[in-house]
């Protein structure tokens, strides 16, 4: 066999998939490479159709257009078993009636191997995610990590190039999910296979993955690397998804020296740095703004001077302590929600309560422009002009 | 007004407990009595004499009569089976729209929208001598002289006994299978396993309940009914109850009574014997 066939590399080349006809489709002519030996996190609310290529990827659903490569090979009419690809399912779908070793040894056994042959190398498996004690338990009699890990151990005993797993920390609880998020990481890197991982939540996947694809609607809103999708997102709806960073928006007056000022719905003036990209006078720019490096003060004064830039005035709308930094949500009176990151030692000083009013700023180099662009009514234009 | 838990538990067990009690319970106790009665030509006699089981365990006659009773049971048991399993796999794996399963599930009952005796009684003008199956293979020239077995026969026994008792059969089959996480259909694929293979090693075991409880369902009744026996043999076949309700006829009640009690537990034991194999309970529980 050559190299190229054991790769796991996963191209998905323009697919579609629409379940029922009229329907809008689940996934939509999308295109994503990834790599062999990644770890690819696709992160999206429900019903983006994260869970949809998974599936197709795995072989469970076929595309209605498109094709899916594995290692260069077209797999898009292969039975899942001609795949080289294993999946560990939501829930972990284990068989009831078996015991944990004979979970382990099923798709051995399907392959004609001998009872000796697989009961070793399932006991082998087990022993790497620490269960071999409880070989002869049925799956009900195991905690819900216990079951995950033996779910892992169930798909990689046919030395997958491929694993396929849907939804594998949902189930567990907050303690366990950390855990085992970072137990998947490891194995992931002991075996160098690729690890395709389906999941909502985003600080699992900035956690683990190489690469994070973010979803909506059946479309990819952005595949990048992990730091690269929580420092440089896309557009706001990544943004928003991803957390972690405010949202502000603003009416473009001029651009100069390749940064452009904006004026808020409620009249702040904002310093966007273009970045090579351009943007015209009249037009309503977004841009992502990290939550923890947002300073906030009590406002004496009123609203902020006329000429002060990258500074919102506001009122405390709620105060969470996170620990190790404190979650202040500022009332903008403009709709989008503002949140600064306090750090715990800065904020205790001198706490501030809710209802006080506040002013909440930023440096420039913190701000990162958006795609997103709308053109802004004539009325404001002129207003802001 | 307060009731305690102990009066509101009775309060809620009391009404079926009556039932049972009074429908129940007390007849098997007049039956256990009067199996061990004295009886002549006018009268029966209390007394506690062992004559009637004594007869019964000597005659060969008995013997016969349950290998019959257990010939049909273990014949419709296996037929029954075969549809049951097959039609609620259809309806389980087959059908995706919950509607169409539905539907279909009550298209199964159709028949029973009738009694037992008229859905019985009309295979004899289709299976006679000269009844409509007959005459179907006069006209296309299949065979010239009409096929005798058919009516009056075991073949028309186990024919009325499984149109009669599939349904028993198809209702908790359905019923585990329709438990059957699909995912663990797909997570047997997904390890490469064929067809027969999932049904083999997910879907068969997985409705094991369902199975031991139509078994338990189709041989009781088997093993109970004397009336399709009598009417689709001619009389040429017998079975335990149809022995036994020739004795009440005859109004040889204390025979008839130890001949019953034998019965009960003969099928107590069969219906022991499938829970052992299968922990109903434990997979009703789960």
């Amino acid at each position: 066999m050559s190299a190229t066939l054991n790769s796991g590399k996963i191209e998905v080349v323009a697919v579609t998939k629409t379940y029922s006809p009229g329907a809008p489709p689940a996934v939509d002519n999308l295109d994503l490479v990834i790599d062999h030996g990644s770890y690819c996190c696709l992160l999206g609310p429900s019903g983006c159709g994260k869970t949809t290529i998974l599936r197709m990827i795995a072989g469970h659903e076929t595309p209605t257009q498109g094709d899916i490569l594995i290692g260069g090979r077209n797999v898009t009419n292969l039975q899942p078993v001609e795949r080289g690809t294993a999946m560990m399912f939501q829930s972990y779908a284990l068989f009831p009636h078996r015991s944990v070793l004979d979970n382990v040894a099923f798709a051995l056994k399907m392959r004609g191997a001998s009872v000796v042959e697989r009961n070793a190398k399932a006991r082998e498996l087990l022993e790497k995610v620490h269960l071999e004690a409880f070989a002869n338990r049925l799956p009900a009699q195991l905690s819900g990590g216990q079951q995950q890990r033996v779910a892992l151990a169930r798909a990689l005993i046919t030395n997958p190039r491929v694993l396929l797993l849907d939804e594998p920390l949902s189930a567990l609880d907050e303690y366990l999910r950390l855990r085992m998020r970072g137990e998947l990481r490891r194995v992931q890197r002991e075996l160098g296979i690729t690890f395709i991982h389906v999941t909502h939540t985003q600080l699992e996947a900035i956690a683990v993955a190489d690469t994070v694809v973010v979803m909506a609607h059946g479309k990819i809103e952005q595949a990048a690397s992990a730091r690269d999708i929580f420092l440089v997102p896309r557009n706001a709806y990544v943004t928003r998804f991803i957390g972690g960073q405010n949202v502000i928006s603003g009416t473009v007056e001029r651009t100069a020296d390749g940064s452009a000022r904006a004026v808020t719905s409620t009249g702040a003036r904002i310093e966007v740095p273009l970045k090579g990209r351009s943007a015209s006078p009249g037009e309503r720019i977004f841009a992502s703004l990290r939550r923890d490096r947002v300073q906030v003060r009590r406002n004496t004064g009123g609203k902020p001077a006329q000429d002060s830039i990258n500074a919102v005035a506001g009122e405390v709308h709620a105060i969470e302590n996170q620990g190790s930094y404190v979650k202040v949500t500022v009332d903008l009176a403009d709709g989008e929600e503002f949140v600064a990151h306090v750090l715990d030692e800065d904020f205790f000083i001198d706490p501030i309560d809710i209802g006080a009013p506040v002013i909440a700023s930023w440096t420039v180099r913190d701000v990162h422009l958006l795609e997103d662009r709308q053109p802004q009514a004539t009325g404001r234009v002129a207003a802001a002009a | 007004m307060k009731i305690s838990p102990v009066f509101a538990s009775w309060l809620q067990v009391g009404p079926l407990a009556l039932v049972l009690t009074v429908f129940f319970g007390l007849p098997v106790l007049v039956v256990i009595a009067a199996s061990f009665f004295d009886f002549d030509h006018m009268a029966i006699v209390p007394a506690f004499i062992f004559d009637n089981y004594e007869e019964l365990f000597t005659s060969e006659v008995t013997l016969q009569l349950y290998l019959s009773s257990l010939k049909f049971a273990v014949i419709v048991w296996a037929i029954t089976l075969l549809i049951g399993f097959t039609v609620s796999y259809y309806l389980v794996f087959h059908i995706d729209s919950l509607l169409l399963k539905i539907a279909l599930f009550l298209v199964c009952s159709v028949p029973f929208w009738t009694s037992n005796i008229i859905r019985m009684i009309s295979w004899i003008p289709f299976l006679g001598r000269n009844g409509i199956f007959n005459q179907i293979l006069a006209d296309l020239h299949i065979s010239s002289q009409p096929l005798e077995f058919l009516l009056f026969s075991d073949f028309a026994v186990v024919v009325a006994y499984v149109h009669l008792f599939t349904l028993f059969m198809v209702v908790p089959i359905f019923n585990s299978m329709a438990r059957i996480d699909t995912r663990l259909i797909e997570a047997a694929k997904d390890a490469g396993a064929s067809r027969w293979s999932i049904l083999r090693e997910i879907v068969l075991p997985l409705s094991k309940s369902g199975i031991a409880l139509g078994t338990i369902f189709v041989v009781t009744q088997v093993m109970g009914d004397f009336f399709v026996v009598k009417v689709m043999s001619g009389g040429q076949s017998a079975s335990v109850v149809s022995a036994l309700s020739n004795e009440i006829q005859q109004l040889q009640y204390p025979p008839a009574a130890a001949s019953a009690v034998i019965l009960v537990i003969v099928v107590m034991l069969m219906v022991a014997a499938i829970l052992r194999v299968v922990d109903v309970r434990k997979e009703l529980a789960s």
